[in-house]
Formats: C-alpha cells, sequence, structure tokens
C-alpha cells in the first residue's frame, strides 16, 4: 500500500507553521513524517524530542519531522526506505507552490499517493492577498485547489468576519469544508482522515471541533462499486471524509476506499484487511443515521432482515 | 619583475573611449603597463628590458570578453550529450548543424546509435523540440534500437522521452508510472512532475564523477572557445557548497584554465534573513587566483522564461496559464532590505513583465527607505518588459544584464504560441534601455543560450528570429553597446571594472584575439568572425585544432 500525503499549502503568514506545531502535539494515532520548508519555523517541544540529527528530528511518540532540503523525491524516497517508514506524511508546500502542480509531484511520487489538500487561510488577511497584484492568483489557486480550508486567526477578527470570509471561501470553492483552527488546531481525523480498520474513538466532547461526528459503519456483504461511486459523488457537503476497507462485489477484491469533499478513489488493498468504513461529517445525528441507510444500500446482496 | 612584452596588433579595439585604438600593448606579470603604438610606448620601452611580440601583426585584440551569467555545473551535465539541435551549436569538440525536420532528427539519432560500440550504453541526446523534429515517441524510439536504452531530453529540459528499453533502464515500477498523470508510457514522455521520476533514475548517470568531471573538462574548452577570459557565475551553489567548491578548485584553478569566475552566491536559504546575510558574507573571503566571491548576491523574482513560467502583467499568456514566483514576493522584499542594508550589490532574476514590476517596485521601496547610489541593482534576463518599466529602471540607478538570445530562439515561437507578436517581438527590449543610457550587459546563462558572446551581440546588433526576420527593428542597438555589453560593461556588472573590460594601463592583460574587426565586419557576420584564442593574464592561449 502507498503511504498517503495530506498536502498542507497556504500562502506565507496563513498559518501553516502553527497548524503543524498544533499537529505534533497532538501525539498523532500514527506514526507521521512531517516535512517542513523551513526547519527554523517549526518550534517543536523541547520535551517530545526524542533525537535530532542535522534535518531530522525524531519525536517520542513516534513522529519525524524532516526539513525538505533541495528536492522532494529524494526526501519522499529516504522516508520510504527508513527502517520505520511513516505511515502518513504531511507535507507542507512553499508559500509560493502551485498546489496542484506539487500535488500531483508528490502524489504520484513511486510508493506515495495523495490523501488530500489542506490550505491554510488567514481570516485576516486572505481577501486582501486575493487582490493583491502579484499574489492574487496564486491565493485563489490555492484556494481552489483545497479539500479542506483551515482558518486561521478568526479568533483576532470581528464578529461575523470568519463567517463572511467563509462565505467569501465557498464562493471560490463551494466543495471544500471550511473548518475553524483556533491556533492551528485542526480534528486529526479531519487533517488526516481516519485510520482504516481501526476505528478511531469519537471526537471528545471538550474537543474543539465537537461538531464533528463519527459514523462507522461495517458492511456485512460485497458492496456494488457502482451504487457506491453514485453515492459518494451526491454526497453533501457535510461529509468531509469517508475512509475504509469493502468487498468489492464485481472483482472479489478488498478494496480501500478513500474520500475527502467531493474526490474520492478506490485502490486495491491486502487480502487480510477487515472490511469497514469510517465517516466524518458535520451536522445533527440524524444526518448519520442517513447516510448509514443509503450505505447499507450499496450492498450488492442486501440483508433480507433489513429489507 | 618580469620583462616587459609588447603584442603589436593590426588593431586593438580597447573600448577605453578616451583611446579606442591602438596597436601596441605592453604587459608585464600579467597587467598592462600601457597601451598605444610603439611609438607612444617608448618611455617604458627605454626604461625596462622588453621583447615585441608580433605574432598578431594580422589581428584584432579587444578586452578579454566577459560573460557575466552562465552556469558551468548545468553545462558539465549537458555538454556530453549527443546533441541533435535546430540551431547550429558550435561547441568545443564539435559542431551540432542544424536539423530541422523529423527526417533528418530520426536518421541523425539512429547514426549516432550505430556508432556507439557498447550495445547497452545509454544513448542521450538533447536539443529535441516538437516545432521542428515532429512526434519523437516510444515507437519511434524503440524502431532505431529495442535493445539500447535511448533517452531524448528535450531543449527546454521540461521532457524526456524513453524506449522501452530506457524504461527497463530507471528500474522503476510500471505500475507506478502507469497511474502518474504526467507520465505517458505509450509515448514514453516524462513531463513536469513525471520528469521528476524519470530524473530520479537519471541522475547517479547524470552526475558520476567521470561524466561529470568530462562534463566539466568541456565547459572550460567551450567557454574557451567563446573567447572569454572571465564568466560570472550567478547563483553558487548549484546545490552543494563543499562538493562544487572542491570540484571548482581543483579544475579551475589549473595552470592551463585561460579564464577567472567571479561568484556570486544564491540570496535565499533557509532560517531568517539575517542568516542569509551571514552566510552570504561567509563566502566573501574565499578566493583563489581565479575564484573569487565579490560583494554580489542573487535573488530570483519569478519562474523560467524557457519554461513559460515567467510571471506576465495582464493580459497575460494566451493559453491563460500563468507563470510562478520563484521567490514569495514578501521574502524577495525582506531578503532584499537585508541585502541592500548590508551595501550588497542586488542581481534579481527578472523574466516576465510582472517579475520585473515586482523587482522595481521593491527597488522603489528600498531607495526611499535609505537611498544609495551605486548599488547595481541589477535585472538579470530581462526577458519581457514595458517601455516604462525600461525609464523606471533608468531612473531607480538599476542596470541590466539581458539574455538575447530568448529573442532569436523564442521569438517566433512565442508570438505565435504564447504572449502573440507586440511583446514576443519586443522582449529584450535593448534599444530603450541604451537609448536612456542604462548600463546594459548581455550574458548567454548558459546552458540556456550558446556560450558565445559575438553570438549574443549579433542578436542585439541585428534581432533576427531563427527563420530570420528582424523582430522589433527599433530595439537593435549599436555594435558600440553591443561590443561594451561583452567587455566593460559586463566587467561592471560583476564590480570589476577596475581590473578588466578594457584595454588601459593598469589593468590585468586579458584580450580575445579575433581574426576580423567587429567595427569592419557586416552587422549580420559578427556571430561568424572567428576567434584565434585569448590571452589571459599576459599569456597566449590559442584555440588550436577543432
Amino acid at each position: 500500500m502507498r503511504i498517503p500525503i495530506t498536502l498542507l499549502t497556504g500562502y506565507l503568514g496563513a498559518g501553516k507553521t502553527t497548524i503543524i506545531n498544533a499537529l505534533l502535539a497532538q501525539n498523532p494515532d500514527r506514526r507521521m513524517a512531517v516535512l517542513v520548508n523551513d526547519f527554523g519555523a517549526v518550534n517543536i517541544d523541547a520535551s517530545l524530542i526524542a533525537s535530532r540529527d542535522g534535518d531530522t528530528v525524531r519525536l517520542t511518540n513516534g513522529c519525524v519531522c524532516c526539513s525538505i532540503e533541495d528536492d522532494l523525491g529524494t526526501a519522499l524516497d529516504a522516508l520510504a526506505k527508513s527502517p520505520h517508514p511513516p505511515e502518513h506524511v504531511l507535507l507542507e508546500a512553499s508559500g509560493v507552490a502551485d498546489p496542484q502542480r506539487i500535488a500531483r509531484h508528490a502524489g504520484h511520487w513511486p510508493g506515495f499517493e495523495l490523501d488530500a489538500i489542506v490550505t491554510a487561510a488567514d481570516c485576516e488577511t486572505v481577501r486582501e492577498r486575493a487582490a493583491d497584484k502579484f499574489v492574487g492568483h496564486l491565493v485563489e489557486s490555492q484556494i481552489r485547489a483545497a479539500d479542506i480550508i483551515a482558518l486561521t486567526k478568526s479568533d483576532l477578527v470581528a464578529p461575523g468576519d470568519a463567517e463572511s470570509t467563509t462565505r467569501w471561501l465557498h464562493s471560490l470553492n463551494d466543495d471544500a469544508l471550511v473548518t475553524d483552527a483556533p491556533h492551528g488546531r485542526v480534528e486529526l481525523a479531519l487533517l488526516l482522515g481516519p485510520r482504516p480498520g481501526r476505528p478511531s474513538p469519537p471526537a471528545m466532547p471538550d474537543q474543539p471541533h465537537d461538531a464533528f461526528r463519527t459514523m462507522h459503519w461495517v458492511p456485512q456483504h460485497p458492496v456494488d462499486t457502482e451504487k457506491l461511486s453514485r453515492l459518494l459523488s451526491e454526497m453533501p457537503r457535510a461529509v468531509h471524509r469517508v475512509k475504509g476497507f469493502f468487498v468489492d462485489a464485481r472483482t472479489g477484491q478488498m478494496t480501500l476506499l478513500q474520500q475527502v469533499g467531493r474526490r474520492f478513489r478506490f485502490s486495491a488493498a491486502p487480502k487480510t484487511a477487515a472490511p469497514g468504513l469510517v465517516l466524518i461529517a458535520s451536522g445533527p445525528d440524524m444526518d448519520l443515521a442517513r447516510y448509514h441507510l443509503a450505505f447499507e444500500s450499496c450492498q450488492s446482496t442486501v440483508p433480507s432482515e433489513r429489507v | 619583475m618580469s620583462e616587459i612584452t609588447v603584442y603589436t596588433a593590426r588593431k586593438i579595439r580597447t573600448m577605453n573611449p578616451s583611446m579606442p585604438e591602438a596597436t601596441a600593448v605592453a604587459v608585464r606579470d600579467g597587467r598592462i603597463v600601457e597601451a598605444g603604438s610603439l611609438e607612444t610606448l617608448k618611455p617604458w620601452l627605454d626604461a625596462y628590458p622588453h621583447k615585441v611580440d608580433t605574432r598578431f601583426e594580422k589581428h584584432v585584440l579587444m578586452p578579454g570578453f566577459i560573460d557575466p551569467h552562465l552556469h558551468p555545473s548545468l553545462g558539465a551535465i549537458l555538454l556530453p550529450c549527443h546533441f541533435i539541435t535546430a540551431m547550429t551549436w558550435h561547441l568545443p569538440d564539435r559542431v551540432s548543424p542544424p536539423v530541422t525536420s523529423h527526417e533528418d532528427y530520426v536518421a541523425r539519432l539512429r547514426e549516432i546509435e550505430t556508432s556507439m560500440a557498447d550495445p547497452d550504453e545509454l544513448l542521450l541526446t538533447w536539443g529535441y523540440h516538437k516545432i521542428w523534429h515532429g512526434i519523437v515517441d516510444r515507437t519511434v524510439l524503440n524502431d532505431i534500437s529495442a535493445t539500447r536504452p535511448i533517452i531524448v531530453w528535450q531543449r527546454s529540459f521540461h521532457e524526456v522521452i524513453a524506449n522501452d528499453a530506457a524504461i527497463d533502464w530507471m528500474k522503476l515500477d510500471r505500475a507506478e508510472l502507469e497511474r502518474h498523470p504526467q507520465i505517458d508510457l505509450a509515448s514514453g514522455r516524462f513531463f513536469e512532475t513525471g520528469l521528476a521520476v524519470a530524473t530520479k533514475s537519471m541522475n547517479p548517470y547524470l552526475f558520476a564523477p567521470e561524466r561529470f568531471g568530462k562534463g566539466l573538462e568541456l565547459v572550460k574548452k567551450a567557454i574557451h572557445f567563446g573567447g572569454h577570459t572571465t564568466i560570472g557565475e550567478l547563483a553558487y551553489p548549484l546545490i552543494n557548497d563543499e562538493l562544487e567548491w572542491d570540484i571548482l578548485a581543483n579544475t579551475i584553478e589549473q595552470d592551463d584554465v585561460p579564464f577567472r569566475m567571479r561568484l556570486v552566491p544564491r540570496g535565499a536559504g533557509p532560517g531568517e534573513t539575517d542568516k542569509a546575510v551571514e552566510r552570504v558574507n561567509g563566502f566573501q573571503s574565499r578566493k583563489t587566483h581565479r575564484l573569487s566571491f565579490g560583494n554580489g548576491v542573487k535573488l530570483f523574482s519569478d519562474g523560467g522564461f524557457f519554461a513559460e513560467l515567467m510571471q506576465m502583467q495582464p493580459p497575460g499568456f494566451i493559453d491563460g496559464h500563468h507563470g510562478e514566483w520563484m521567490t514569495a514576493p514578501e521574502r524577495l522584499e525582506a531578503l532584499a532590505r537585508a541585502f541592500w542594508n548590508e551595501g550588497k550589490q542586488i542581481h534579481v532574476h527578472c523574466t516576465g513583465d510582472m517579475g520585473l514590476e515586482l523587482a522595481l517596485a521593491i527597488l522603489e521601496k528600498l531607495q526611499f527607505e535609505r537611498p544609495r547610489f551605486n548599488h547595481r541593482f541589477t535585472i538579470e534576463h530581462f526577458g519581457a518588459s514595458t517601455p516604462e518599466q525600461a525609464r523606471r529602471i533608468k531612473d531607480l540607478g538599476a542596470i541590466v544584464s539581458a539574455n538575447v538570445y530568448y529573442l532569436h530562439e523564442l521569438g517566433e515561437a512565442y508570438w505565435r504560441q504564447s504572449i502573440g507578436y507586440e511583446r514576443a517581438s519586443q522582449m529584450a527590449r535593448l534599444g530603450t534601455l541604451e537609448s536612456l543610457g542604462v548600463t546594459t550587459a548581455l550574458h548567454s546563462d548558459f546552458t540556456m543560450a550558446p556560450a558565445l558572446p559575438l553570438n549574443s551581440a549579433w542578436v542585439a546588433v541585428n534581432r533576427l528570429s531563427e527563420s530570420g526576420t528582424v523582430l522589433a527593428p527599433e530595439e537593435r542597438i549599436s555594435l558600440d553597446s553591443a561590443m561594451r555589453a561583452i567587455t566593460i560593461d559586463a566587467a561592471y556588472m560583476l564590480g570589476m571594472e577596475d581590473e578588466i573590460g578594457s584595454i588601459r594601463a593598469g589593468k590585468m592583460a586579458d584580450f580575445t584575439v579575433l581574426e576580423a574587426d567587429p567595427w569592419e565586419t557586416a552587422p549580420e557576420d559578427l556571430k561568424d568572425i572567428p576567434i584565434w584564442g585569448t590571452v589571459f593574464e599576459g599569456e597566449p592561449f590559442p584555440l588550436g585544432e577543432r
């Protein structure tokens, strides 16, 4: 299986580094590698650092943080070849990178695949930046490319500004989830996706994103991928991520589904994987029940007792 | 103190406006004692032992040519390739004749393939361009050889095409290649981000010490061949300082090398701007006889010109794509400010008119905050511009080092396919700079253009496109300006005008020895003036047989 890459993009000062710092402090539930452009800016809590070797910092929680020295491909190869390859990579794009281009580059590097594009947008300055004669187009293209937009510094603006900025962001990219990222904090399952096969506990009530709901669905039967594709492409915007394994009814193969926003893909998975999908959405609980029913209907043989 | 050597010549074009012509030049210990005639040199010759060397009696001497912007390391990678090019490339060890049709391209490639002794050796060729050579794909290459790996490297370096043997040679998982949106296995094309995947396999071959060393020897020859005695390496290091300094010090600092090199370090790097300043200052004390760092620093505004990634002001590109920033504008400004306040000469890579606009907007701020005279803020490349920007360059005291060859090779292609006639024909707006009195140099950015100063001067004077059309004749410059741009004004770009760039008492005894006088040659023949060789610090270095 390929290592998923979450691409973190956003213009200079949009809060990418703050998001990375918050992620590393959150104790990720998987072995992460964070690739950053400039090491100096990432301020890792000294108590988390296990060792430091040139451009690589190992954390006590098993994560590594490396700077992309000269070349992204070289950095990715080094990760893939390490004794304990990461389970997930968070890649910080340079502030001036065309996100689509770097997503193609990283997401198709041998052994890796794109998980999602997360764009950091600074609530205070993003609209001004988008009107700038030099970088306006770039800032817009970063917003348009996003699956998830992390709205930073919303605590620093007047009430109502965050809402109007969110509306403006949606006018550029209607498909993306716009989520608040106070002090750079983005719900882990949202930023990296749920761990397939190992249902993550539902969001703790004291977490800032308690508006997010998690739904687990374990298919009892093989799934009709055509029906599933139709369902996934019609999902409301409130569904942010779906990830997990199922058996493809047509081929009998264990299959991995990964969906972020409106973008989803199927890939071959090891036979040993346990069927089970995790869905992350915002909105009322009753919607989750609706999604559950909809997924059930994608099974090629609907269990008779539920008809 | 050594004996004085007097070189006499049919004519010496001194590029010193106070005494533009001479017939003899006295040299001692690598420096010029005096230029003039045997008669005017008499007080010196009476006072010291001397010999008169008449070998240049039929030749014309000029100050040693200077290319203030090229990249020897890139050249070292490229020159060992087999060239098949649409334009003529004069190289020190061969001439790559123009190949302008698909049939001729395939025939030439087949000829190279047949000539190679080892049947498994990689055939790497450079210079392919679809406009001239049509579709060259995996099938065409397989037909030339089913067993030898063949890789075709496109003219602008942004694409390679491989046959099946080469795809196997890359030792990559075909399934991984198949899913890549910018790799097309059917046609064998690896482009943009897909190229990076191919490059990963090619790098160990390209940078193998033996090949790289051979490449640097060819670069040395190419620089001599162009008649240069000084070059500027305008973004040091390419990748790795320690390694590159070691290689340069070992290959350039040799008695048989007839040129010196001024290195301009990259300004951007990890960390805060004060770290960048510290790092750049750290280079300044490093010096050998031929290698030196001056007061310069290199920054980057927008993307590459050959790659069409320059940032264009509205109306932009015909196909609607956008260029890219090499440095975030705020970061560029912060770096420029730090180096400006440090008293550095800032060189900024600018290719599109929006890239230039950014550089000028920053310079304007810096001049307001802390005015400087003689700062020599240099616009490097100067692809697309507006007349109003040219005037601001003048007003702000900036200078220009231009890659005028863009106009010759890309003028028509960009006119028809990229930005339209008006802006394409006016790229490298040198006539306007000349009339404004902006100090201007010409460079090759080798390997972007041939490292041949007379060729660059020829483009600047004639503005002929590859098919022979004159593009924006109003922007042609005088021969005087063009020759200054490869001598004294190029020295000025590098901050070395006290030492080199003209023939006058006290300067280094660097000469380019020509078989004909540029001022007595038809402008359209300028590039074809044969070069006998050079004199570097008083010592003659003939080009010899090719």
